[in-house]
């Protein structure tokens, strides 16, 4: 019999997500995923001065604030041929390591451990021994007995309570629960620990970008921060220990904490490193430029055509030019008028609703493809690509976690194997550990630059009379972000945001090729129709965020998992 | 002396969504206030609500709400109506991160001892950059519910002399870029 479920919505933040899934014999055989609500950030920027393009970009969604005010002016000094001075590439990269650190421990912590970790089996934990697995993984200070223990009694408290609160909607109890209890104390114990930390990078972000969570400080050209070493008003020496002694607490924990989590969980569960693969193409863009010219970057893009093909072709080098050439969206499934794949700098967008109809359309979502092709993005797709070029951090990071996994799991997990549910959460971690380590590395070069009196953060902009292109990208916590945007006489005349969502839960194309999500989905085992579960893991894998891919104006119910017969 | 903040949440490219942002600048620019109260304009925060609300012993945060009412009513929501609703309630745009971030505090002990939601009925949630009218009519009600309830809790506040130009910069108009555009 074949069932159709209809999950929705599927986000635990803002923005609203609806996947439809038919199960065959207990198997994904086929998936929908749309998202309601639909973009236009053009319509509000024609005619706006391209110097206030960040502000109002930085709007789009309000948990990627950053995400995209850097994005936004990056486009628009690449239509400038602008650059920008090295202390202003450092404060920028500090900022998007802060907030990628951020949004990485509250994706793992606060969006998704819930998925695995079952709440009501905690009571049955023996905190001592909760205390000695912990500390097996990490000699991070805060796993004694003691806190364990107050973990133990907070979850016993609520579930003795019936009063479950944000842990109402969990799946306890589901049969793909299967942590033992004293694993289940230990991620949750961290999970109430994690709170503190998120709070730390975002003050980080906050000394050097102002008042959060919009910042104040880009400027087109470079940032507004005013360098001064001796002086309190502006950035001086008392600015930078305070962002190096908040920035060692939250890579502290993103080293002690997060990434011995994710190994442990994944150690734990190795079966879903055979579920959810998806897509054969990975896209990252390069970022945290080095140096004015952004000619050197301290993160790898690239893009892999075809992961089944033998090791010498994975990875074709992010080439700017290609980048630009390369990318389409299609319209053929989603809500907008148009039959032609648009380039973004050509891009238009004219709302045609219609009821859901799976042939035909049923998503708010464009069709982001690369030469014709779907990628997914993300932490996975970064990895993978920096795997492939021998990027050493990412090696020495994946080398390390995956030498973990293999060891808890008792067998051996490979790279091939991140190409998961589990390796999406694996590989965010990974991530998590090289920005730490380059969170150091970025904040000595600012501070060393400074020390040689360079003390520029701002080149001014000069708009010419003619029309003018640009393209400004940034990995982003959820993967490959790219603004385009068309200039004329300074003012705007097209601007199109294609967000990592609008990759990974796009629909399918003309060609009838599934997005990242949907391909991802298919062969899931599917337990329980009432409990999906494990459609729900796979889709959280991804970080999805649809704030910005659309917009959430009418959250419908929070009804999850209502099944029918086809 | 206690900690408040008064937040505005909402999208400001999205029409009435831009209600909260818009009446905190409008506050901002009307009235000082002592060092102990915090006002800011929040945006779509989602989950990092938390951040904002920890550490604060009152909160009153100015919203959009869904409501079969008239558009532009102000309605008012108390910390234990929101917490119980939970499931059902869907006050907002941003309702679901609201309740799920104030659950999250109530989780870990750092729920605000109190809070207010002063909300407003929208009319549309279009991309654009205003308020529809019945709403702009409403700032200066929700500026009245805010002050009504810094005065409850003993907070002092007082009008400036000469109100300040609220920065409201999402709703001006694209200016026409003459001869000084082209440096800064």
């Amino acid at each position: 019999m074949t069932r159709r479920i209809k999950i929705d919505p599927i986000t635990r933040i803002e923005g609203h997500l609806r996947v439809d899934v038919e199960v065959d014999n207990g198997r994904v055989s086929d998936a929908w995923v749309s998202s309601t609500m639909w973009r236009g950030m053009e319509k509000i920027l024609q005619g706006r001065d391209a110097r206030e393009a960040w502000l109002f970009a930085q709007r789009i969604c309000g948990v990627c604030t950053t995400v995209h005010a850097i994005a936004s002016v990056r486009a628009v000094e690449d239509a400038l041929k602008l650059q920008i001075p090295a202390n202003a590439q450092y404060i920028r990269n500090l900022i998007l390591i802060h907030h990628a650190l951020r949004d990485h421990v509250v994706h793992f912590y606060q969006l998704s451990a819930l998925d695995w970790v079952d709440v009501l089996q905690i009571p049955r934990a023996d905190p001592g021994r909760a205390s000695s697995l912990a500390e097996g993984f990490s000699s991070w200070t805060r796993n004694s007995r003691e806190e364990m223990k107050a973990a133990k009694d907070k979850a016993t408290r609520i579930a003795e309570s019936g009063q479950l609160g944000i842990l109402t909607n969990g799946y306890w109890g589901h049969p793909a629960m299967h942590l033992r209890p004293e694993a289940n104390l230990l991620l949750f114990s961290h999970y109430l620990q994690a709170l503190e930390f998120q709070r730390k990078a975002s003050q980080a972000v906050a000394v050097l970008g102002g008042k959060m969570p919009h910042i104040q400080n880009l400027t087109v050209g470079g940032v507004a921060n005013a360098i001064n070493l001796d002086s309190e008003a502006v950035l001086g020496m008392e600015g930078l220990e305070s962002i190096q002694v908040l920035m060692s607490e939250v890579s502290n924990f993103v080293h002690g904490v997060y990434f011995p989590d994710a190994c442990a969980l994944a150690g734990y569960y190795p079966e879903w490193f055979g579920s959810g693969r998806g897509s054969d193409r990975y896209l990252a863009v390069p970022d945290l430029p080095r140096d004015p010219q952004a000619s050197r970057y301290d993160l790898p893009g690239g893009y892999i055509r075809d992961f089944a093909a033998d090791s010498a072709s994975r990875s074709v080098r992010f080439m700017d030019g290609r980048f630009r050439e390369s990318i389409t969206e299609d319209v053929t499934h989603a809500y907008y008028r148009g039959d032609k794949a648009l380039h973004p700098w050509k891009g238009e967008t004219i709302p045609e609703y219609t009821d859901w109809h799976p042939d035909q359309k049923y998503t708010w979502v464009k069709a982001a493809r690369y030469e014709g092709q779907p990628a997914e993005v993300g932490p996975l797709a970064q990895v993978l690509i920096g795997y492939m070029q021998g990027h050493a951090l990412t090696r020495k990071w994946t080398d390390a976690a995956l030498d973990r996994v293999s060891s808890i799991a008792r067998h051996k997990i490979g790279i091939e194997q991140l190409r998961s549910t589990m390796g999406r959460h694996l590989a965010r971690a990974i991530r998590a550990a090289v920005l730490a380590d380059l969170a150091h590395e970025h904040w000595q070069m600012l501070v060393d630059n400074i020390s040689r009196g360079d003390c520029s953060t701002h080149n001014s902009p000069s708009f010419p009379d003619g029309e003018i292109e640009g393209v400004g990208t940034h990995e982003a916590p959820r993967g490959a972000l790219s603004h385009w945007v068309v200039i004329e006489k300074g003012k705007i005349k097209n601007y199109q945001a294609v967000v990592p969502s609008t990759w990974n839960a796009s629909p399918r194309d003309k060609n009838g090729v599934r997005g990242p999500y949907e391909a991802a989905l298919l062969g899931t085992e599917i337990a329980d129709a009432e409990k999906p579960l494990e459609a729900l893991r796979t889709i959280h894998s991804f970080d999805p965020c649809m704030a910005c891919a659309c917009h959430a104006l009418d959250p419908s119910g929070k009804r999850i998992g209502t099944a029918g017969d086809l | 002396m206690k900690r408040i903040l008064i937040a505005g949440i909402g999208n400001v490219l999205l029409q009435d969504d831009g209600f909260g942002p818009c009446v905190v600048r409008m506050l901002e620019a009307r009235y000082r206030f002592e060092s102990n109260v915090e006002v800011a304009d929040l945006g779509t925060p989602g989950l990092d609500l938390a951040d904002y609300l920890i550490g604060q012993d009152c909160v009153i945060l100015i919203d959009s709400v869904k409501s079969e009412q008239q558009p532009g009513t102000v309605l008012l929501y108390r910390l234990p109506e929101i917490l119980q609703r939970q499931v059902e309630l869907r006050i907002g745009p941003h309702a679901p991160a609201l309740t799920e971030t104030l659950l999250t505090l109530d989780l870990l002990g750092a729920a605000p001892a109190e809070l207010l939601l002063v909300g407003v009925v929208g009319h549309s949630y279009e991309m654009g950059c205003n308020l529809s009218q019945s709403v702009q009519m409403s700032v200066d009600s929700a500026i009245a519910e805010i002050l009504r309830e810094l005065a409850r809790l003993g907070v002092h506040f007082e009008s400036k002399q000469y109100a300040a130009e609220p920065d409201l910069w999402w709703t001006k108009r694209p200016a026409s870029m003459g001869a000084g555009a082209t440096g800064e």
